[in-house]
Order: structure tokens, then sequence, then C-alpha cells
């Protein structure tokens, strides 16, 4: 069943055509991710999406209920929660008092919202830091801090925009860990990322997006051999390396 | 939201204890000078905490607080003088009054960004003194006389022995900081800073900013109204530059700034250092000249500034972590 759906979404900044006609499908349950070079328009997608930004035409629809152009606020209400590609600590309040900002979007009880927000912060790692000013963390935890924010929202959908990027090698494997923690929470996964490497092993569909365009949407294994994607985003090289070792995880997989 | 006593906690309790039992020793408060000015640090310490909510934890700062202030004091005033009524209905009366007009002149302004919210908030002081300059039926310029009256707590009006005053005062304070209190450790409170530090943040997590912002205000407003009333009550008359001047506005802002922007002790700390300073320097430098208190208000804040911007609070807060034994908390790994 369809959670998330895009159709025909154009963003223009002045004669600037960030999206343009994009369409696109999340499925219940799913981890979409949505590549591009820079400069794509992803960021822009998942504005509009989340209502920080309304769309110059086109819909997105969650559930079912058209959400386009409403407040964020409100879209979040609904179950979308996002974190920002560059990361907004709220500076002056603790990695906890952060988390529970979004915990209390569904509770107005503290006790209970400090409960999803303990479990959301130790699902992130940052438990040793609850008590840490948000504005002092290392680029790294405020990442993970962004993505707790979210998830104590108790979404249903989940939009990630880079939440890998910038990690160091130990900290991917602990946010791809977390983002299967999520799918098997339930949680729909639309992800934005740039490392291969964190995407290709657990998303089941990637969309990807070259100049505001969708140029393919299909599982990830075939669009890395897609030509178009290869010209627009990996360069011959890359591509190569990516399906060889694609071939060494599936026997990885097997063993 | 843990329920275990913490150290603020005490202090408040301690407080209030202290504050309670001064009255009824000899000497405490009664008709003294130093009775008057205790009654006035706690009345500005509940007025900076007024103003702290919406400008300290929300963020909004606000010049516009003597409006707010003036039309409690009119409220008070009006029921006693005009209505020869008690002081009791105008002062709430005074307070829903402010909240509304808050609302109303909040809902466009908050709509401007950064600091033209600050800006806007101004003018609006200038707007409203001239207007109840002008208006007869609120007195004019002249303001609004209280005629004699018994004293006691049915005029909320004492000529000699002023302990009622006082204690009228410690109500106030223990009612808004008490509020904030509350505030502090629920939903609401995280919610304001939220919308403090970052609005779109706030509001990707669901956070309705502009109710938020509102209802800081609102509150923040009615508050203020209510100390407006007392000021009124304890000044015996209400006339515009008295209460609703830019003045006015400016010592709300000052003594938060000084003790602690957007802190819970912050208000009561720099009330406790300006406002002493402010009647002393009134009662023997005033030969000098009027606003010789705020020359020193003025440049006792510009060293804090420099020294530390956040205040007292933030040279106690430096101090008891220089000397706290628990491991430091700045490398975060
Ligand atoms: N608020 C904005 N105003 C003007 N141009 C913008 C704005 N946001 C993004 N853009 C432009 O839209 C294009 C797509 O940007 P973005 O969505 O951030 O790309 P990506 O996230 O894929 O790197 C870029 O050319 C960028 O400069
Ligand atoms: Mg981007």
């Amino acid at each position: 069943m369809t959670l998330l759906e895009v159709r025909n979404l154009t963003k223009t900044f002045g004669a600037l055509m960030a999206n343009s006609e994009v369409s696109f499908d999340v499925e219940r349950g799913s981890i979409v991710g949505l590549i591009g070079p820079n400069g794509a328009g992803k960021t822009t997608l998942f504005n509009c999406v989340a209502g920080l930004y309304k769309p110059t035409s086109g819909t997105v629809t969650l559930d079912g209920e058209d959400i386009t152009g409403l407040p964020s606020w409100k879209i979040a209400r609904l179950g979308v929660a996002r974190t920002f590609q560059v990361v907004r600590p709220l500076k002056e309040m603790t990695v906890f008092e952060n988390i529970l900002v979004g915990a209390h979007m569904r509770h107005r009880e503290t006790a209970k919202a400090a409960e999803i927000a303990t479990r959301c912060m130790e699902l992130c790692f940052l438990s040793s830091y609850r008590d840490h000013l948000s504005g002092g963390l290392t680029i790294g935890n405020k990442k993970r801090l962004e993505v707790a924010r979210a998830l104590a929202t108790e979404p249903k959908l989940i939009l990630l925009d880079e939440a890998v990027a910038g990690l160091t090698s130990t900290e991917v494997k602990e946010m791809v860990e977390v983002i299967r923690r999520m799918k098997d929470e339930g949680i729909t996964v639309l992800m934005v990322e740039h490392i291969m490497e964190a995407i290709m092993p657990i998303a089941d569909k990637l969309v990807v997006l070259n100049s505001g365009v969708k140029i393919c949407e299909d599982a990830p294994r075939a669009v890395v051999q897609n030509p178009e994607v290869i010209r627009a985003y990996f360069g011959e090289k890359y591509s190569r390396r990516l399906r060889t070792e694609g071939k060494e995880d599936d026997h990885g997989c097997d063993a | 939201m843990t329920k275990k006593t913490t150290l603020s906690d005490r202090l408040w309790y301690l407080f209030l204890a202290a504050a309670l039992v001064l009255p009824f020793i000899p000497g405490g408060i009664g008709n003294s000078f130093h009775g008057h000015v205790l009654t006035m640090v706690l009345l500005y310490a509940a007025m900076a905490q007024a103003w702290n909510i919406i400008s300290g934890y929300c963020g909004q700062t606000s010049f516009g607080h003597a409006v707010f202030f003036g039309i409690g004091a009119y409220g008070a005033a009006m029921a006693v003088v005009q209505f020869n009524t008690l002081p009791w209905y105008g002062a709430p009366v005074g307070a829903v009054v402010a909240a509304v007009t808050s609302v109303l002149i909040s809902a466009p302004c908050f709509k401007l960004k950064g600091h033209y919210f600050a800006i806007a908030t101004f003018a609006i002081v200038e707007i409203f003194s001239r207007l109840f300059m002008i208006w007869d039926w609120v007195g004019g310029a002249i303001g609004l006389d209280y005629p004699i009256l018994d004293d006691g707590w049915r005029n909320f009006s004492w000529s000699s022995d002023k302990n009622g005053y006082y204690l009228g005062a410690l109500a106030l304070f223990t009612l808004i900081f008490g509020v904030v209190r509350w505030i502090e450790s629920h939903r609401m409170g995280y919610y304001f800073r939220a919308v403090r530090e970052g609005q779109e943040t706030a509001e990707s997590l669901g956070v309705h900013s502009t109710a938020v912002k509102l209802s800081a205000m609102a509150l923040s407003a009615g508050l203020t109204a209510l100390c407006g009333a007392f000021f009124a009550q304890y000044n015996y008359r209400v006339d515009p530059p008295m209460v609703m001047s830019l003045d006015i506005s400016m010592k709300f802002l000052l003594i938060t700034i000084l003790g602690g922007l957007g802190t819970f002790w912050g208000p009561l700390l720099g009330a406790a250092v300006l406002i002493p300073l402010q009647e002393y320097t009134r009662a023997y430098l005033s030969h000098l000249g009027s606003g010789v208190d705020l020359i020193i208000f003025g440049i006792i804040i510009i060293l804090t500034m420099i020294k530390q911007p956040m205040g007292i609070m933030g040279i106690i807060r430096g101090v008891t972590r220089r000397t706290s034994t628990v491991p430091a908390k700045e490398g975060d790994a």
C-alpha cells in the first residue's frame, strides 16, 4: 500500500526549476533512497513534502490525504518527521530536551514524553550526552540528534536528509542499524544519501533526481546499472566498483 | 520532570519562607524605607519574570511591556476612581484587557522576522502613551488620583503600616514565579524554548509556533498587568508617563538581562541589585536630576554584557561549574 504519493511536484525559485514534475510513490514499511548529484533538488523535494516550502504545483498525498501546502507543524502532526541536512540543534537546550520537544508532540504529559525521548536517545546512541547542550556536540552527534528528535514524534514516515554523510565509518554502521530498527518498528523511511555503502544494502527502491527531474526509479541493483544514472551521477568507475561490491554482499548474505 | 527535589526547589521554598516571616519580625517592614525597597524588589522581580516569559524563554524581545503594565494600572485605578468600587475588580479586568491587547498587537508583529518585532513593540508604547494622554475618560495627561480610602485588604491600601503592600507584592511575586516554575517543567516551557532556539525546527516537530508565541505573550501581558495594578495601588495615583513610558519598558528588560535572560532566578537577582540602587539613588542623589538611576542601570548593564552576557546567573553557573567535583562537561567526543 502506498503511504506517500508525490505527483508532478514542481518547485521553482525565480527562474530556477529545483524540482520539475517529479512523481513517485513510497510504499508503507519500505525504505526508499533519494539520490542524485549536488543541487539535484533532493532537499527542496523534502522541504516541499514536509511543508517548509509550498510546492509551485503538483500534489503530495499522505495515507490518501492531500497534504500539499499545509504548514509544516500540521504535516508533522499527520506523521511526517524530517531531519535537516544542515543540522539544526536547538542550541541552548540539552540533548534530552531537544528530543523531549519532539516527544511532546503526541504526549502532553512530560513524564510520558520523557519515556519516549529516553528510548529514542538510547536508540541513537546519545545517552552519554543526555545533559550536554546540543550546540556543543560534534557533527556526528548533532546528526544523530536530528534523527532521535524526529523519531520522538513517533512518525509514520521519516525523511532523512543525508543523516549518514559526515559520520565516521563506525558511526555509519550504527546509523544504518538505527534505520533498520526504524523499519522493524514499522516506520517508513525516505532518505537522501550520497554514501552508497549506507543506502544500497537497506533500500528497497531508489529514486534518482538530476537537475530537478526524476531520471530513474528502480531497485538499487538496477539503478546502479542504469546508463543514464551512471552518466549523471556515479561515473563509470564508481559504478563498476559498486557492482563488484554488490556481488560480494550477495555472498555475504547467503552465507 | 523527575520528582526529586533539586537545589533550585530548596532555594525557592527557603526564600519564600524567609520572605514571608520578615514582616512579622519587629522592624522587618512596617513603614521603613528598607521595607519600601524590599517591596519594590519583589514587585520589579515579578514584572521582570512576567517579561521573561515572552522575551527570555520564548525569545521574542518586547519593548512594549509598559503598555500592559499601564493597562493594569489603569484597570485598578479606574475601578477605584471612576467606578467607586474595589481594585479587586479592576485588576483582573485590566489583566484580561492587557492579554487581549497583547494578542491583537503581536499577531501582525510576529510575522516580522528577527529584530523587527522588537522595533515594532517600541513604537507601540509611544502610541498608547499618547492615546492615554488625550483620553479624558481615563484622566488624560493629569491621570487619576485616588480618594482617601480605609486601610486594609478590602481597598488594598495602607497609609501607615505598609506590611500589607509587602505581603501583596510577595503574593504577586509568588504567583508569577510559581507560574514560570510550573511552565519550565511542562510541555509549554519546552515549546517556548524550542521556538526561541529555532522556529522552523520547532515547527518540524509539530509545534504551532504562532500559537505558542501568542500564548506566551498573552500570559506575559496578563501577569504584567497585575503588577501594574499593584503599582497604582501603591502610588495612589496613575498617569501616562508614570506607567506607560519607555523608561518602564526598559526596566523589564534591564533587570532580566542583568540577572540572566531566560533563567528562573535571573529576574530576582537583577531586581535585587538594580532596585535598591534605583531607590537609594533616588532618595540620596535626586538633586542630580531625574534619570540618574537609568544612567547607573545602563553602566551596570554594559559592564555585565562585556564580562558575562548571561548576566548574574552566568557568573553563578561559571563559579559552580568550576568548583563542582563532577567531571567537566565540555569535551564531548
Ligand atoms: N531557498 C532557496 N532559494 C533559492 N534557490 C534554492 C533554494 N533552495 C534550494 N535552491 C536551489 O535549488 C537547487 C536544488 O537545491 P537542493 O534541493 O538543495 O539540492 P540537493 O539537496 O539535491 O543538493 C539548487 O540549485 C539550489 O541552489
Ligand atoms: Mg541537499
